[in-house]
Parts: structure tokens; C-alpha cells; sequence
């Protein structure tokens, strides 16, 4: 028995690493005589990056329908197949059942309100095409921000409509790749019409019209043949390409997030085993809590640096990269704190916040490509390293003392938990936490500050997301000098941090929502509803870490029976 | 004495209190970036002693609608008392020890930075210098003010150039000053407009011009660009005037800041160039756009650079050379920085931001200081208590 609970931490860690490796051991081959797996490694530019046919056949069947593959009669069909169909039998591709509508006006409008499902087919689509257009028109003339949530799906169904059309009319992504270093990406139909003996178009039409024949045989020749030439045209491209496929079946942040969510019951049952007895289980449950998260955290790491690998970028390029590289954060700052204390919270709190901010970044990267280009003025390799780490560093380690603050008020609320000696270390933790954090958002915010005087000469603009980064500083000063000035003690610091919750999810995704200038990048419409929840959610924790402290069920009294005790007289 | 009077300055409580009011007032100079530009903003919030906060900015025109507003002490304010409490609590109550080195160096970094903030406020000048390819261009025009110039070309060798600053039209009174050779009547100033074509304009806007380009064009007066939309940023101002010497009408005219050429007015046999131009500082020296280039992404219309390549020529202080002046890479000349902010319509001509900052290097050096400063603190007092086994 010793012995299991010895050694569970560790079978459970490899086994963790094992689930989430699995599909980078043995990839999921596609089942087809064509060689489809082949085929999708295929390198192509879509929005200005060079990426494998996989990756755009995933993100457009996932901006069309919001899944990566294609429901049909006879089970599955991957988003390769589903894009071969489309460019080879069109015919056969429009009753596809592609499209996801959910707004009942749009549905409506198409005259498809009494059907009982949410995704539809080009054909269905096709008779109201003129009016679908002629409202997408309508809505366009009107500003985004005014736009209502009628005008904002008609918009999103015409643009998807324009996405399938220029799919299957072979417009994007560009097929044909440069023949020399130096030279541009060509569309395939621009170079059939051009240049029509190009040697890689050539080769991509036989492909294409052996698969519409069925004609297995040539296919997988003239594929093989078209590989080994583009590998030697782009070779450094060929390899990141394949690398990339692998990428989109192992989904390392997918298995992330489930091994933070074992992680997080496993932590909770040994919490709850430490306070029932004093068995080892506790100790050995906590171990594999750590255990979990370690692996989840090795495949997270593993993740994003794929992601620099593929983008050539440093970790953080946009809204869903800063979700991705929070938890990531986040993560580290858990494990530390248990190191520190072994109370088990660190590990909790890790696989919280590690979870819940991959949830966040599926649903802000769920529209497309989540490795996009950058806008020019952002293109800049160094301070996106410097100024967007950092930055980033310090909205996580905001949160991370924010949850601690938040553990600190529900356990001394709610549980017997919390005595004397774990209040402390755990508000020592929490005042830990904020002093890194106000040195990352401060030292992040100036590195932004000489970004911004390097590229338009003005140090400070008082743009919004400027603004919400020296909110988070203030916030974090106010704490501090609150607590130095005695005006508050650890629970007021614990409360103070958890209003840094709202202040960082406002610099975070708040400013984004204002529609403001350059730094708004990526603004979703659900967005500000959670915005809003999670707002209310913490104002209704802070009021609960004020209730007094007579209510709280653990009492933070060094020894409250010593108090009475008689003086002992002193002995010689 | 000193002491007793400094002493209530030097308070931490202060000093919490003036951290709590700049976060409002920081969050609230945000919010009214929703409907006001952001340079009005930044003056009214910023860089004010108070500010008038309306009620209505934090809460949709949709939800509902408030009317009241309240007074706040603005970032002026706040900076100077925060100073004043920094200043004081290091006479008071800090004594220079060892462990003390960390928060003195941070603080002095963030006296720096307020200074440095002062002086950006005070002294930095910011312009833009709009050329088109081919051309040459020696003066920097400030977009956020506007001026009337009329010039006078019959010199022999000089032109005569009258301005009249755009914030004394915006008053809609009439103008005459001795170097004027005719008297200017305002009929209707427009701090943003719109131009309207021969067959756009509709009955209040018709004919409001006789004479120069106002008898085939119109202006209407739309809402003043904010800080927050993604199209519009900057005001463009146009204006309707009527010009009288004496007791005789010349005209009246509409000049526009959209006009590429000034129009002319002939009094007295004399032939004066009228124009509304944003406010111009002529320089010593003149660049000359010898190519812009716009570059995108295959296949997008994402923009992936833009680049200048200019001649800087500078006959006062001997210089003559070409520069590539691109994303993250200023050029900066005589105390002034050169950077590429914008580009003009169909590709033909870029605009450079003109600063001139003589506090630019103070937000260097005070960071500097102050991250310095925190890690020395957290460094030599933090990690040791963390360090600390908890029991």
C-alpha cells in the first residue's frame, strides 16, 4: 500500500504525458486509398502566411460551421476530404451541411426557421443569395458599433458565403508557391490562365482531377511527384508545414486542459483528505495533483512553442496568444507557490486558471486562423518579445494574486480551513504576488512606453490600452502603500486583490470593447457578456470577504484558549 | 515648524487616496475617449487642474440616459499633489538606511517621471508633414489647429503672408486688422466637415458661396472625430466667409482644409491667394519624398510595411542625405523626430509625425530608475520573509 502511495505521483504523470503524446507518436491517419495524409501536408499562403492545406481546410470549416469536420450520413468526414469534395464535385459539396446559423431573423430570412438544426447547406443557402446580399448591405452602411445583432449574423453569413466562394472557386488560399526565394505565392487560377505549364500547377491539376476521377493510382503519383518538387523549391516552409499538421492533431492545448481539470479534482479530493484525517492519501493525492499539472504544463510549454516555431514570433501575437500565455503563467507561479507552502492551493489555483484561460482562448481563437499576421506598426520581433511578455506577466501574476485572494476569502468564509499559520503564509503569498506584479505591469507598461516613442515619438498617449495597463500599476501601488500606511491588513489586501481581477479583465479585454485605436485587436460580441458576469461574480466575492469576521468559519486567532489562561507566576 | 506642516503632506493616507483617485480619474479620461477625440481628452482630464466628468460616459446612451455631472481634480492635480506627498514624505519620514536604498531610488525615478511628464506637456510639439512623391516640403503643419492665411504674391521678391489663427473664426465674428487688405466676416465656422459635390447638396447647404470653388462645392458640419472610432481621427475644418473692403462686397467664399490649392480674391486690382490650411511652422530645412512604399501581405490587403525614402537637406547645419524612414525607425534631425504615421489616398504621398520633445529622454532614464529601484526593494525585503520556512 506504502508503495502505491509512493509512487501513484509518478505513474500518473507518465501516464498523462503519455494521453497527451499519444497522437504525436502515432498521428491519426486519415482511412483512404488516396494519400490523403500526404496531401494535407501540402504547404499554401492564406492570409499572407505560408501554412499546410490542413490547417486551411480546418479553420475555414471551422469559421463555417464551428467544428473541424463535417457531420454526414455515413459518420465523418475530415476537413481535407470535406475540401477536396469542395474543389473537386461541387455538386456533391453543396448539400454539405456547412453552414451554422443561430439567429432566428437570419433564419428567417433564408426561410429555413422551421427546420430543427443549426447548420445548413450551400444549396439550402442558394435561393435566398440575393437577399442575404442585399442585407449585407444594408448592415454594412451601418457603423460596427451600431450594428444589431441581426445586422452583425447577416454580416458574419455573408462573409462566409464569400469565404466557401472563393474557396471553391480556387481564389485562396494561393496554391502555387514561388518558384525562386523572393518571389510571391500565385493563386492556382491565376497561373493556369498565366503561365499554364508552371510545373506546380500542372501537377496540383492532375492531382485534383485524378481524385474527381477516382483515380487512386494517379493521384498518389503525381502527389508524390508534387511534394518532392515543392520540397526542393521551399524547402524550410515543406518542413515547418508537415510539423504543423502534426500540430493540429495533437492539440496540445486541448489535452492541456483536461489534464488541468484532473488535476483540479485530484488537488480537491486531497484537500479534503488532509481535513478529514491525517491519512498519507492526502499527501499522495496532492502529489499526483502536482503530477498532473507538471505533464499539463510540459504540453502546454510544448504548445506555445510550437506556436514561435510555426509564426516565427514570440509567444504573444494577439488576444488568443495573452489567453494561451496567462494560464501558462499562471502555471509557473502555482507550482512556486507550492514549493513554498505545501498547502496544495498553488496546484488548484494553477489548474484554474490554466484551465479556465484555455477555455477563454478556444473561444476567442474558435473564428479562424489564430496564428494571423501582424499589423504592420506591431511588427516588430523585439518588443513583442519585451513590452508583450512582460506586460502579459504581470496581467497574469494581477490574476494569479487575485485568486489567491479570492482562495483566502471562500476558505476563511466557508471552511475551518484557514488557521492562524496558513492565514498568514497564505496572505504572505497574496502580498508576495502583488509586489511581483506591480514590478511586470510597471516595468511592461514603460517598455511599452519606449515602443510607442520609437514608432510614433510619443511616449505616453493616454490610449486605452495604455490606460488599463497604468490602472493595473495604480491598483497594485494603492495595495501596496494601503498595507505599508497600516490602512489595511491581510484581509483587506486580499480583498484590495481581488478588484484586481476586474481591473485586469477590463485592461485585458475591456478596452478592447471600446473599439479603440490600435490596440484593439480582436473584439468579440459574447465577450462583453462574460466580461460583465465575471465582473459581478468578483464584486460579490469582495463583499463577501467583507462580512465580518465574527461569520467567518475560520478564525485566525494565534490560540484563542491561551488568552484566558490564568498568568502563570514565574519560576525561578 | 517646517516639519509640522509637512508632516499631514507626507501621509501614506494620501497617498492612497491619490492612487484611488487617478485610477477613476484614469478610467473615466478612457471611457470619454468613446465620444470625445482623444487630444480633447487629454486636455480636459489629463492635463487640467479639474475636470467635469459627465455621468453619461459610464453607462451606454442605449441603457439609459443621465444627465449630471461631477467635479474631479484632474491629472494636473493629482500629478502635483503626488509630488508635493513624494517630495514631503522624504524629508519627513524616510531616514536614509541601507534597506531603504530600493523604495528611495524608485521614488526619485517616479519624481522624474512626473517632471518628465510636465515637460512633455508644456514643451513637446507635435506635427505632421504631408508629401507627396516628387515633392519637397519645409514646413510642419499641426493638425489639431487651423489658420487663414492670405498671401500676397506682388512682392517682387517675398510673398506677404497674413495668417489668421482658425480659433478666433470659430468665435463666427467678423476680422480686420491693419496687414489685412480687406475685412473677413465669418458666416458659419465648422470645426469638422464634410465636402458635398455639385449633385450631393440639398436646400440649406445649396449656394451658401458665390464666388471661388464654393460656387460648385459645399461643406456641412459633421460630429468632431473621437479617440476611439477606427475611421476618422482627425478633424478637418471648413468654413463659409464673406469678404468686404469697405462698404463693397467682394464675396463670399468657402475654404476647406480638404482644398488641395488656395483660391483667389481680387481687390482693389490686386490678386490675393486665400486658403484654410492647418496651422504650418516653416523649418530650416526640407525633405523631399523620393518614393513611399505601401507593402501587404500576399493575397490580403493587410498591410505588412510602410516606408519613406526621403532626402533630408539641411543647408544650416550642412547636411544632405538620403534616409529610409519606416515602421519602428524615426529619423531624427535638429531635435526633432521624424516618424511614418500615415500615407494618402491611392499611395501618392506619405505623412510623417513631427516631434519635438526635449523631455524625450527623461522617461528613459526615470524607468530606469524606478524598476531599478523596485527590485532592489523587493530583492533585499521580500525574498528573504518568502524564503522564510512557514511552519
Amino acid at each position: 500500500m506504502k508503495k502505491v502511495q509512493q509512487y501513484l505521483p509518478w505513474i500518473v504523470f507518465v501516464l498523462a504525458l503519455l494521453y497527451a503524446g499519444q497522437k504525436a507518436i502515432s498521428p491519426e491517419r486519415i482511412e483512404s486509398q488516396f494519400n490523403l495524409n500526404s496531401f494535407r501536408e501540402l504547404p499554401v499562403s492564406a492570409s499572407g502566411r505560408t501554412k499546410p492545406l490542413d490547417t486551411v481546410a480546418r479553420n475555414s470549416l471551422m469559421n463555417l460551421s464551428g467544428r473541424q469536420s463535417v457531420r454526414t450520413d455515413d459518420g465523418k468526414m475530415s476537413a481535407i476530404e470535406w475540401y477536396l469534395e469542395l474543389v473537386t464535385d461541387p455538386q456533391q459539396s453543396i448539400e454539405r451541411q456547412v453552414f451554422r446559423i443561430d439567429h432566428p431573423g437570419v433564419l428567417a430570412l433564408v426561410g429555413l426557421d422551421t427546420e430543427n438544426r443549426t447548420r445548413f447547406s450551400f444549396a439550402e443557402l442558394f435561393p435566398s443569395g440575393n437577399e442575404i446580399n442585399r442585407q449585407a448591405m444594408l448592415a454594412s452602411e451601418v457603423k460596427a458599433k451600431s450594428r444589431d445583432p441581426f445586422q452583425h449574423a447577416v454580416l458574419v453569413l455573408n462573409q462566409r458565403l464569400m469565404l466557401y466562394n472563393s474557396l471553391q472557386q480556387l481564389q485562396s488560399p494561393y496554391l502555387v508557391p514561388p518558384l525562386r526565394v523572393g518571389d510571391d505565392w500565385r493563386s492556382f487560377i491565376t497561373v493556369l490562365n498565366e503561365t499554364p505549364d508552371d510545373p506546380d500547377a500542372r501537377a496540383l491539376l492532375t492531382v485534383l482531377q485524378s481524385y474527381k476521377d477516382k483515380d487512386v493510382q494517379v493521384f498518389n503519383d503525381e502527389l508524390a511527384s508534387l511534394t518532392s518538387l515543392v520540397d526542393s523549391q521551399i524547402p524550410y516552409d515543406a518542413r515547418k508545414s508537415r510539423y504543423e499538421v502534426v500540430f493540429n492533431q495533437v492539440q496540445p492545448f486541448y489535452s492541456a486542459s483536461i489534464l488541468y481539470v484532473m488535476a483540479f479534482l485530484v488537488g480537491c479530493f486531497g484537500l479534503l483528505a488532509s481535513q478529514l484525517s491525517r491519512s498519507a492519501w492526502s499527501k499522495t493525492l496532492l502529489g499526483t495533483m502536482t503530477g498532473l499539472i507538471i505533464a499539463a504544463f510540459i504540453v502546454h510549454t510544448i504548445g506555445i512553442t510550437s506556436r514561435v516555431y510555426l509564426q516565427g514570433r514570440p509567444p504573444i501575437t494577439n488576444l488568443y496568444s495573452s489567453a494561451v500565455f496567462i494560464g501558462w503563467f499562471a502555471v509557473i507561479l502555482g507550482l512556486i507557490m507550492d514549493r513554498q507552502m505545501k498547502l496544495g492551493l498553488g496546484g488548484i489555483l494553477a489548474s484554474v486558471i490554466g484551465f479556465g484561460t484555455l477555455i477563454v482562448a478556444h473561444n476567442l481563437g474558435s473564428s479562424g486562423d489564430t496564428m494571423e499576421m501582424m499589423q504592420a506598426v506591431l511588427d516588430s520581433n523585439f518588443w513583442l518579445a519585451t513590452h508583450v511578455v512582460v506586460v502579459t506577466i504581470g496581467y497574469s501574476a494581477t490574476f494569479f494574486a487575485g485568486f489567491l485572494a479570492t482562495a483566502y476569502v471562500l476558505l476563511g468564509v466557508f471552511t475551518r480551513l484557514l488557521d492562524h499559520e496558513r492565514g498568514k503564509s497564505l496572505s504572505k503569498m497574496i502580498y508576495g504576488v502583488i509586489c511581483f506584479a506591480t514590478l511586470m505591469s510597471f516595468l511592461g507598461t514603460v517598455l511599452g512606453g519606449i515602443w510607442a516613442d520609437q514608432s510614433w515619438g510619443r511616449f505616453w498617449g493616454w490610449d486605452a490600452k495604455e490606460n488599463g495597463a497604468a490602472l493595473i500599476v495604480l491598483l497594485n501601488l494603492l495595495i501596496l502603500h494601503a498595507r505599508w500606511g497600516g490602512m489595511v491588513r491581510d484581509r483587506g489586501v486580499a480583498v484590495l486583490a481581488i478588484s484586481g481581477n476586474i481591473v485586469t479583465a477590463w485592461s485585458w479585454f475591456g478596452t478592447n470593447m471600446l473599439g479603440v485605436g490600435l490596440h484593439s485587436y480582436g473584439f468579440t460580441q459574447s465577450a462583453v457578456f462574460w466580461i460583465s458576469m465575471f465582473v459581478i461574480s468578483q464584486l460579490v466575492l469582495m463583499g463577501i470577504g467583507m462580512m465580518p469576521m465574527q461569520i467567518w468559519r475560520s478564525k485566525f486567532q494565534r490560540h484563542p484558549v491561551e488568552k484566558n489562561k490564568p498568568v502563570q507566576p514565574a519560576t525561578a | 515648524m517646517i516639519r509640522k506642516l509637512l508632516k499631514p503632506l507626507a501621509s501614506l493616507k494620501l497617498t492612497v487616496v491619490i492612487f484611488a483617485l487617478s485610477i477613476i480619474l484614469v478610467f473615466a479620461g478612457t471611457l470619454a475617449q468613446v465620444h470625445a477625440g482623444i487630444w480633447t481628452v487629454v486636455d480636459q482630464y489629463f492635463r487640467s487642474l479639474f475636470v467635469r466628468i459627465e455621468l453619461q460616459i459610464f453607462i451606454p446612451e442605449s441603457v439609459a440616459e443621465l444627465d449630471g455631472a461631477i467635479w474631479f481634480p484632474g491629472g494636473l492635480t493629482l500629478g502635483v499633489v503626488m509630488l508635493v506627498n513624494l517630495v514631503a514624505a522624504h524629508s519627513v519620514r524616510f531616514k536614509f538606511r541601507k534597506k531603504r536604498i530600493g523604495i528611495i531610488v524608485t521614488h526619485l525615478g517616479v519624481i522624474l517621471l512626473l517632471v518628465g511628464e510636465f515637460v512633455t506637456g508644456f514643451a513637446a510639439r507635435e506635427g505632421n508633414m504631408t508629401i507627396r512623391e516628387g515633392e519637397t516640403v519645409n514646413f510642419i503643419e499641426d493638425i489639431r489647429s487651423t489658420e487663414l492665411a492670405v498671401i500676397d504674391q506682388s512682392g517682387p521678391k517675398d510673398d506677404l503672408v497674413v495668417v489668421v489663427p482658425g480659433s478666433i473664426m470659430s468665435h463666427n465674428e467678423t476680422i480686420s486688422n491693419g496687414l489685412l487688405p480687406f475685412t473677413i466676416e465669418v458666416s458659419e465656422w465648422m470645426h469638422n466637415s464634410q465636402l458635398l459635390g455639385p449633385n450631393q447638396q440639398q436646400g440649406a447647404r445649396k449656394g451658401l458661396a458665390d464666388s471661388g470653388t464654393g460656387s460648385s462645392f459645399a461643406a456641412a458640419p459633421v460630429p468632431r472625430a473621437n479617440g476611439v472610432d477606427n475611421g476618422q481621427t482627425v478633424d478637418v475644418p471648413s468654413v463659409y466667409l464673406t469678404i468686404s473692403k469697405g462698404d463693397q462686397r467682394i464675396g463670399s467664399y468657402l475654404l476647406s482644409v480638404y482644398f488641395q490649392q488656395p483660391q483667389s480674391v481680387v481687390v482693389d486690382g490686386r490678386t490675393y491667394q486665400i486658403e484654410l490650411r492647418f496651422r504650418r511652422t516653416y523649418k530650416p530645412y526640407e525633405i523631399h519624398l523620393v518614393d513611399f512604399k505601401h507593402d501587404l501581405f500576399t493575397g490580403t490587403q493587410m498591410a505588412r510595411n510602410f516606408s519613406s525614402e526621403v532626402r533630408l537637406v539641411d543647408k544650416e547645419r550642412n547636411v544632405d542625405r538620403d534616409v529610409l524612414i519606416y515602421m519602428n525607425h524615426p529619423l531624427r534631425h535638429a531635435g526633432e523626430t521624424f516618424y511614418q504615421a500615415s500615407f494618402l489616398a491611392d499611395n501618392s504621398g506619405t505623412v510623417l509625425q513631427v516631434v519635438q520633445n526635449p523631455g524625450w529622454l527623461i522617461p528613459y532614464v526615470s524607468c530606469t530608475m524606478v524598476t531599478l529601484g523596485m527590485l532592489i526593494h523587493f530583492g533585499i525585503r521580500l525574498v528573504p520573509t518568502l524564503r522564510r520556512p512557514s511552519k
